[in-house]
């Protein structure tokens, strides 16, 4: 499903004295089964922003539509829970949201409230714990005996349940190890490409943005301040110091090798395993030269 | 959730806004006492003027003002109907078939409905207009001479303001899980009783959890910190009272002796 962003406009307690303007005009468009980061600062509007992909938040002003559902500023969309069924939404610290006595009750809470039968969610539950590197021994469990980073991942379990065409993700490694950061965003990846899955990543990493989007949007006090693919995006670093971001390692190791040894690379590098090629080559060369 | 306005101070610069929450407290404590001097219509109307000045004195919106009373509008109204035709005191005013309707029961339901009216208004000005710390410090201050018989009063103000400080954030954290559990098709606000009832589960069970967390990071941050309550602490906020104070009481005063006065 295309995601479509028209002149989206949102302010959080609106006619109070507390009003708050958090998005200004947003326009915004993410092809069907594109991997799309979000950056921006704290208090830049990211997750206002994707709260109004699933219709948890209605737009002040402007519109979304999401393959066939539109919703508009002032009108009620009548079909919120047809539209929730295809847009999962893993929060901030998603394993606040767990509440069942075990972890596949709570894996299951989703596909049920959306008309799953319980033997199809029982099977997607005993899947995808496995899917998120846990066994199968965990699903008799309580959530609530597991570590922070295990509740995590059940609880993003829980969402892919749904079995989403659009999933969302609000800086979902947050506070994990260096080591469940890759794993679970290894998880992501792969399903965006097994599954063809439309990606929105919210995240503070550049590297994580470089490394697996199409496209990234950068946000800045309620709008977009820069929007492209990942090489145009980093190519500028001097736009993105201008706000107060830095460009990945990768890059910035990169540029200062090319300009160290005066050379070129045809292409932008974002993994480490590019970069570190990208280096041998360099140093291949000066060595021949 | 954008009605629960208890802790929801709204900033401004009247006059209200500006006196020292002692004084605040003590008037809303005082006027819950002279509300029952009141006995007849002069007397009520006295009340309501005052009031009802209070309000506008305080400039604040007044749909602020019927957001905190809308919860207790259903109690109010049925405080009044109970009244009107349970009370049987003089004449009587109409009959509608099992029903009958005396003047004293009339005149009973819109008084006791009033009073409940007044008083709700009155506290809403006192939390609306002062800050929860303000009210929390101010309550401490005047319960001060109970420490001399043993009240722990310094920990009880704590416990307050703990608990004030923690509405807003269960109040979000409230809004937070509901956005997660919605976005996993729970239906809270639409949908059929049975189903909005059942997902009551899924927002409370979440919400313990994450408040006895909140407690326990809270106190061993305290405790981490040193802190060791009430004996020799000083505050970063010193209660000043002014003109304002002094003025407020003596229309309080004046406000009393019109009441016995008028009161038959």
């Amino acid at each position: 499903m295309d995601i479509s962003v028209k002149e989206l406009e949102h302010s959080y307690n609106r006619g109070t004295p507390f009003e708050r303007n958090a998005l200004k005009d947003i326009n915004l468009s993410i092809p069907s089964g594109t991997f799309q980061s979000i950056i921006g600062h704290t208090g830049s509007g990211k997750s206002t922003l994707i709260q109004h992909l699933n219709g948890l938040l209605k737009p002040t002003a402007g519109s979304i539509q999401i393959g066939d559902f539109l919703i508009r500023a002032g009108e009620k969309e009548k079909r919120l829970k047809a539209l929730r069924k295809h847009v999962g939404i893993v929060f901030q610290y998603p394993e606040h949201q767990l509440f069942e006595e075990t972890i596949e009750k709570d894996i299951i809470f989703g596909p049920l409230n959306f008309g799953v039968p319980i033997d199809e969610a029982k099977q997607r539950a005993a899947k995808l714990i496995k899917q998120v590197g846990l066994d199968e021994s965990y699903l008799e469990r309580s959530p609530f005996d597991l570590s922070g980073g295990q509740m995590r991942r059940v609880a993003i379990a829980g969402v892919l349940a749904m079995k989403p065409s659009i999933l969302i993700l609000d800086e979902p490694t947050a506070g994990l190890d260096p080591r469940g950061r890759r794993e679970i965003m290894g998880l992501f990846h792969r399903l965006h490409q097994e599954e063809g899955l439309t990606t929105i990543l919210v995240t503070h990493s550049m590297e994580d943005a470089a490394r697996y989007s199409d496209n990234i949007v950068i946000m800045e006090k309620g709008g977009i301040a820069l929007q492209g693919n990942a090489e145009h995006i980093f190519a500028d670093s001097d736009a993105l110091k201008a706000l107060s971001l830095d460009v990945p390692e990768t890059v910035q190791f990169i540029h200062r090798l090319e300009e160290r040894f005066n050379r070129t690379l045809p292409q932008s590098v974002f993994t480490l395993d590019a970069a570190v090629d990208a280096a041998l080559t360099i140093l291949q060369k000066e060595e021949r030269s | 959730m954008q009605n629960i306005i208890i802790g929801q101070y709204v900033p401004g610069q009247s006059f209200i806004h500006k006196l020292d929450p002692r004084a605040k407290l003590l008037t809303a404590f005082l006027f819950v006492i002279i509300v029952f001097l009141a006995n007849n219509w002069l007397t009520y109307a006295l009340l309501g003027a005052f009031t009802l000045i209070a309000v506008f004195v305080s400039r604040l919106p007044l749909r602020y003002i019927y957001n905190g009373l809308k919860p207790i509008l259903l109690v109010i109204i049925l405080t009044f109907l109970l009244h009107v035709f349970l009370t049987k005191e003089g004449p009587l005013l109409f009959n509608l078939g099992f029903l009958e309707v005396y003047e004293g029961g009339v005149k009973q339901g819109v008084f006791i409905s009033l009073r409940l009216l007044f008083l709700i208004m009155i506290t809403s000005l006192l939390t609306l207009t002062t800050t929860p710390i303000d009210i929390t410090v101010g309550i401490e201050t005047l319960l001060g001479p109970m420490k001399k018989i043993g009240l722990p009063v310094h920990e009880f103000a704590l416990m307050m303001s703990i608990a004030l400080r923690f509405i807003p954030t269960l109040l979000e954290e409230t809004e937070k899980i509901m956005k997660a559990q919605s976005a996993r098709g729970a239906q809270f606000s639409t949908g059929p009783i049975k189903e909005r009832l059942k997902s009551i589960v899924p927002l409370l069970v979440p919400l313990f959890v994450s408040a006895f967390k909140r407690a326990e990071d809270l106190a061993m941050a305290m405790e981490a910190r040193g802190y060791r309550g009430g004996e020799g602490r000083t505050s970063i906020r010193l209660l000043k009272w002014s003109g304002k104070d002094t003025t407020l009481f003596i229309i309080l005063l004046i406000l009393s002796i019109g009441l016995l006065l008028l009161r038959s």
